[in-house]
């Protein structure tokens, strides 16, 4: 018999109550899950968007949300010269209540640029031109819209026609709403109002290049921030708030679960105080006593967090279907994070076992030959 | 840390306690007032006396479960009270036997023995070919892989028996042990322990309110509150049976 096995057999013993406390640390690591997955799943997302249109540096001004704040269209003149640079594509993108959606992608994208290529006519046609009142739709945003070619799509107050379904190659870009970027400054009366720039450099252009160019860039457009593709959404005060709430909650979570820990640890001590010292009468020290209340309580972190990743999975790709989220974010949902949630749950179950385990090394073996 | 020896121990001499006090409760309670014996290697001595006059609190100083208030007591000429790891004393030294059986209700026969063996380095499966050698020795290898509740009242002494010979001690402490059982079960764990004792050569010291019990002992202390009133051979008994 092992000393693990005496440390299973003490969790045995009230199967009902190891499996509540197991439910409650697990509902702690299931958040954990979710909510890191689901954030760090809007960076991966935004990130594969920005790959799929061939966009390597992105200029803007995200300090304080998420999408990012308006500045002038003329600032891209600084740099569309520079060497290195081989095409820019001013974008205007804003996070809005579209119809029945909470929160859908509107893209606008310069007429002609680059930006546009990616897109994948699934059926109807792209816009004729800059002006025309038309939008096309990402495969997703038309199921999550419930639209067709030829049916209207409301932004603010003007009704646009959808003429096209398109695939974009991402999930951000086939959740959003596409159109030509003056028609939305016209809509949103920011007339020469862009908030991001979508540059790609000339091919062969090393990570190192790249970001001297950011750094170039920069120095010409104090305004706005130039960014490698992808580290200006981790970087943003939006994402890192996100990321806060995403883990204050988690620990919320987690604080019911170790207060459900120690619970359930207190009270197998003090149910086995008489058992306790017997061992110690039977010549067990303290130190393998508390090592036994811990290793219990590891226990019961170790196999809440396996239950709460897998309920954490299940979760989150429930609440991917959800309108609200379905085209926003793939959650991400790495190895890394699942082992980094159990190896969290095993900690939350050590620390719930400190005041247990000295507890149990208080006891004096002499009650053993009491009763 | 070295445990000064009483060099007035001769070797033979097991335990040696002079002036040896427990109080509770700030005072309140004296369970022993100054008792003073010597334990000699391979005596069976029975404690006897009624419940509270202090026979249990001395088994417990003896096995090092608590401390004495006052006075001295050594084994083998080393200081309990001041012996620097207790745990191993009782592990290595002693043998316990209680009333209440004390089996882990949730190990099988055969796991309760092997628990006083995680504080050696006996292998594994050593640990559990021991276990097994001594439940044959007390007569239980048909019971090996049974739970507590599903053995006997003298089944379950028997198994604690064979636990608290696990390590092999030189010493064994009886608490009652015979005070949860029939009549023929009772005898049947009295003639268990002389056995051991016997063969083993073991210093057996048994608790017990029962002069009968007692009478089987090579020597009897005989307390009463908190004091030894009696020490010597067995009261009214020409000559101590063992078997």
């Amino acid at each position: 018999m092992t000393f693990l096995a005496v440390v299973a057999r003490g969790l045995m013993r009230r199967p009902v109550r190891t499996g509540l406390t197991l439910v409650g640390i697990s509902i702690g690591i299931a958040a954990v899950v979710a909510l890191v997955g689901m954030s760090r799943g809007f960076v991966a997302s935004w990130t594969a968007g920005m790959k799929s249109r061939g966009v390597d540096i992105v200029v803007h001004n995200m300090r304080g949300s998420l999408t990012p704040k308006a500045f002038p269209a003329a600032t891209r003149d600084r740099i569309a010269h520079l060497p290195g640079v081989a095409a820019t594509c001013t974008i205007s993108v804003e996070l809005m209540s579209i119809e029945n959606s909470e929160m859908m992608i509107v893209s606008a994208r310069e007429w002609g640029g680059f930006s546009w290529e990616n897109l994948k006519l699934l059926s109807g046609r792209m816009p004729r031109d800059a002006s025309e009142r038309a939008v096309v739709l990402g495969r997703t945003a038309a199921e999550v819209l419930a639209k067709k070619i030829g049916d209207t799509v409301q932004i603010e107050t003007e009704e646009l026609t959808v003429v096209g379904i398109v695939d974009g190659g991402a999930l951000v870009e086939n959740g959003s709403v596409i159109l030509a970027q003056p028609l939305l400054q016209e809509i949103m009366g920011n007339q020469g109002q862009i908030n991001a720039i979508d540059v790609r450099v000339t091919s062969g252009t090393s990570e190192a290049e790249m970001r001297r160019l950011c750094e170039e860039f920069n120095r010409l457009i104090p305004e706005a921030r130039a960014q490698v593709a992808g580290e200006h959404i981790r970087d943003s005060q939006g994402y890192r708030m996100i990321n806060a709430m995403s883990w204050g909650t988690s620990l919320l979570a987690l604080l019911v679960g170790v207060l459900g820990v120690m619970n359930t640890m207190l009270m197998t001590v003090f149910e086995r105080k008489q058992e306790i010292c017997i061992l110690l009468a039977l010549g067990w020290k303290r130190s393998r006593i508390v090592r036994m209340v811990l290793w219990e309580s590891a226990l019961l972190g170790f196999f809440g967090g396996i239950l709460g990743v897998a309920l954490g999975v299940v979760g989150v790709n429930v609440m991917k279907t959800a309108p609200a989220i379905r085209g926003l974010l793939e959650p991400e949902l790495t190895v890394g994070l699942m082992l980094t949630a159990v190896a969290i749950a095993v900690v939350v179950g050590v620390i719930s076992g400190l005041y247990p385990a000295w507890r149990s090394s208080r006891l004096t073996p002499s009650l053993a030959l009491q009763g | 840390m070295e445990v000064a020896a009483n060099p007035a121990t001769a070797p033979a001499c097991v335990f040696e306690a002079a002036g040896l006090r427990k109080e509770f409760d700030d005072g309140q309670v004296q369970a022993l007032r100054g008792v003073e014996f010597r334990i000699a290697e391979g005596e069976f001595v029975a404690i006897i006396g009624p419940s509270g006059c202090g026979k249990t609190t001395l088994l417990q100083m003896l096995g090092a479960l608590d401390r004495p208030s006052a006075g001295s007591l050594f084994y083998r000429g080393k200081s309990v009270p001041d012996l620097p790891d207790p745990a191993g004393y009782r592990a290595h030294e002693i043998g316990f036997v209680f009333q209440a059986f004390h089996l882990l209700p949730t190990f099988t026969a055969v796991e309760n023995v092997q628990i006083p063996m995680f504080e050696t380095d006996r292998p594994l499966a050593a640990r559990k070919e021991r276990a097994c050698e001594l439940l044959k020795a007390v007569g239980l290898e048909h019971r090996l892989a049974h739970f507590p509740a599903k053995l006997s009242g003298g089944e379950r002494q028997r198994v604690a028996i064979a636990r608290s010979l696990a390590n092999g001690p030189s010493v064994l402490l009886a608490d009652e042990p015979t005070g949860n059982l029939d009549s023929e079960n009772a005898r049947h764990i009295l003639e268990l322990l002389a056995r051991l004792h016997r063969e083993q050569h073991m210093t057996l010291v048994l608790v017990t309110h029962d002069m009968s019990i007692a009478r089987r002992a090579s020597r009897a202390i005989q307390m009463k509150d908190g004091r030894i009133v009696f020490d010597g051979a067995p009261p009214s008994l020409p000559t101590p049976t063992l078997t």
